[in-house]
């Protein structure tokens, strides 16, 4: 296994580039980093919207994010696949049509996520702030979403490994990631599947176990900020 | 019928018994009281060995219950013990409770069991509730199916670790109706307890623990009017109301 | 209404077998994996430090790697390890389904012991005491008191978690299994009707994940009002 890392391991960590797009496991990050980053304002959107007073909303976001709940993300890729491209009137690149499917996939699981957050903080606060004549838009900004989204940043982080293992699905609409790359490799050694899947398994392993741990840190000191904090 | 043989116990450096060597005989009622930290728990949970000792040696019926290689689910088989807090089984019928130690470990026949357990909580006064579940039950009731649940082992001994310090003060009186049936029946009894009124009716002696060691012992009368020890007269004075 | 893909009857059976393996994946999984998770869990709780050890690393390897290259590595990778004869016998014997089978197995096992676990670890103490005061050895503690109240406790998450199982099932498409993800697929390839196919099987998947959360509500309704 180790003459396959030492020959193909600068594919499976970057892909084709400089030759090429940016691929590998470098592309798997990027992808996984900013289908976070874009899905985060939507899952707020969903959060708030799961949480509203007005029954038609809650209902309506309700209704999305156990729709997309239900829908396993192979399907949404597939259907990202198909109607991206569609929308758009011309062929979009597939890391594109990938991180729109897994915006949405993570909007109704941050979303949740967000929903728990809210509803996690006692009553007090938002009695608190309506009682000094704040209305309701001006207490979740002001004071329910920072509060409660401090307390979900470990969640959020460990959403992050999920994401980074859902990239793997790319490989289905032909993107460029690391388990494209090993794909790949595997198809010009032939004789060896076990050692590059095992040495796939292996990489994905190491990045989400370490950054697990990473986030089991982060939630240490956010729990000693927590209980420092005065009521 | 238990004996008590120069234990001690530490918990890290802290020592919890210094050499305690006690001897309780067959039919005997013994309470033991003290003030909080005084071991009085730890003391009767070494006996079942829901806590190891470091030093001496505990024989319930000639039996060293502390021996390596002992078989201790067959010791704590005929070792009854009520806790403090009921430690009923929430996922069964209180039925089921009573019958599940004679039918899991003595491998006894389930009508025999449901007969015997119909029988127990008739003996409790709570037949009539053999289908509910724990949790309908109220404190003193569940305490009630405790003591049927350890009966149903027929064990020749029970302990009893502060069976009434969890209820509210109105259902102290019918589990202490239950205890006081059994002691007068001729079980071998030592309880854990702060009812004065239970060791002056029942008890045959009265253990008095403070800092690990028995300070006093004596009959209950003796004890509650002629205290000897400086530390059983304060306690006795502090807990008088 | 007749242009429908539905009330076309090739395509009626194409997605009516894909769904029946679908069932029957979902089906054969969950259980081996409820089974693997309480074995897993009981040998966690044990003082056997090497058990432990053993658990903890089949969790974390199951729980960081994507479930689609734990397929991978069962089915394209595990062959080359086994004797040839075992192979072409996998290989009659519908091998993608046998794969998938073990890889969504081993993956939905490593999640549920570790619900089972936090499970196991919210019981009172006093359970325990109670359940080896009247003799019960650790074993029949296990099985009679513990696990019991352990899966109660766990059932939320454990429900997530067969909701999960069912979505991935799905992943076993991308090695040919002929799951309704594939008949899609297929109807799809065949009669450009891409549109008009995925909205089927879309919701198929929510319906099923509907009814998935909906019988987890009622179980949870229903055990858990026997405790508190």
């Amino acid at each position: 296994m180790l003459d396959i890392l030492h020959d193909y391991g600068l594919i499976l960590l970057i892909g084709e580039y400089p030759h090429g797009p940016l691929g590998g496991l470098a592309m798997t990050l990027i992808l996984a980093a900013a289908a976070l980053l874009l899905s985060f304002p939507l899952a707020v959107l969903v959060g708030i919207g799961r949480t509203s007073p007005i029954r038609l909303v809650s209902r309506l976001a309700g209704l999305y994010a156990n729709t997309v709940r239900g829908l396993p993300l192979l399907l949404l890729v597939f259907w990202s696949y198909f109607a991206v491209p569609m929308l758009f009137g011309k062929s979009i690149n597939a890391s594109l049509v990938m991180l729109v499917a897994l915006v949405i996939y993570e909007s109704a699981y941050l979303g949740e996520i967000v929903k728990a957050g809210i509803q996690a903080l006692p009553r007090g606060q938002t009695e608190a702030a309506r009682t000094l004549g704040m209305g309701y838009w001006t207490t979740l900004r002001k004071v329910i979403l920072p509060q409660a989204l401090f307390n979900m940043i470990p969640s959020m982080m460990n959403q992050f490994v999920v994401v980074v293992k859902n990239t793997s699905l790319a490989y289905v609409i032909g993107v460029d990631e690391l388990t494209n790359a090993a794909y790949q490799v595997n198809s010009q050694l032939l004789t060896k599947p076990f050692e590059v899947y095992a040495l796939l398994a292996m990489t994905y392993f190491v990045v989400c176990f370490a950054l697990s741990r990473a986030v089991a840190a982060l939630e240490q000191r956010i729990a000693r900020t927590r209980r420092s904090r005065p009521a | 019928m238990l004996e008590f043989i120069n234990v001690h116990k530490s918990y890290g450096n802290t020592p919890v018994l210094k050499g305690i060597s006690e001897t309780v005989a067959s039919g005997e009622v013994v309470v033991v009281c003290g003030p909080s930290g005084s071991g009085k728990s730890t003391l009767i949970r070494t006996v079942n060995r829901l806590e190891e000792i470091d030093r001496g040696s505990i024989r319930v019926a000639g039996q060293d219950v502390h021996q390596p290689g002992r078989d201790i689910n067959a010791l704590r088989a005929g070792i009854g013990f009520v806790f403090q807090q009921f430690n009923l089984f929430p996922h069964r019928s209180v039925l089921d409770n009573v019958m599940m130690a004679p039918t899991t470990v003595r491998g006894m026949p389930r009508a025999e069991a449901r007969e015997r357990a119909h029988a127990l909580l008739e003996r409790v006064g709570l037949a009539h509730k053999a289908q509910a579940f724990p949790t309908e039950l109220s404190g003193g009731q569940q305490q009630r199916v405790a003591i049927a649940r350890t009966l149903a082992m027929e064990p020749p001994l029970i302990l009893f670790d502060e069976p009434t310090s969890a209820l509210d003060p109105e259902m102290v009186g019918e589990v202490l109706a239950v205890m006081k049936d059994l002691a007068r029946q001729g079980m071998t009894m030592v309880c854990v307890t702060h009812e004065m009124g239970f060791a002056r009716e029942v008890a045959d002696r009265v253990w008095f623990i403070d800092a690990g060691q028995v300070l006093e012992r004596a009959t209950p009368e003796d004890f509650f009017h002629r205290p000897q020890h400086p530390r059983a007269q304060k306690f006795l004075s502090d807990t008088r109301h | 209404m007749k242009d429908l893909l539905l009330a076309n009857p090739d395509y009626q059976t194409l997605l009516a077998h894909g769904l029946w393996v679908t069932v029957k994946l979902f089906v054969t999984s969950w259980i081996l994996a409820m089974l693997l998770a309480a074995l897993l869990t009981a040998v966690r709780s044990t003082s056997s430090r090497l058990g432990q050890a053993l658990v903890a690393l089949f969790v974390e390897y199951h729980r960081n790697v994507p479930g689609l290259v734990q397929i991978f590595v069962w089915y394209f990778g595990v062959p080359q390890l086994l004797p040839r004869e075992v192979q072409r016998w996998i290989n009659h014997h519908d091998g993608e389904f046998f794969f998938s089978c073990i890889a969504l197995t081993l993956y939905a096992a490593a999640y549920m012991s570790e619900d089972l676990r936090s499970g196991l670890r919210s019981l009172p103490r006093g359970q325990v005491e109670a359940a080896r005061s009247l003799g019960m050895s650790y074993r029949q503690t296990l099985q009679h008191i513990l696990l019991p109240q352990a899966l109660r406790a766990a059932l939320p998450p454990l429900v997530n978690q067969t909701l999960a199982l069912f979505k991935a099932t799905s992943l076993a498409m991308t090695v040919g299994v002929a799951d309704v993800m594939h008949a899609t697929r297929q109807i799809e390839n065949e009669t450009y009707r891409t549109f008009e196919a995925f909205l089927m099987v879309s919701v198929v998947y929510v319906l099923l994940s509907w009814l998935i959360m909906g019988a987890g509500a009622y179980a949870s309704r229903r055990f858990s009002s026997a405790r508190n």
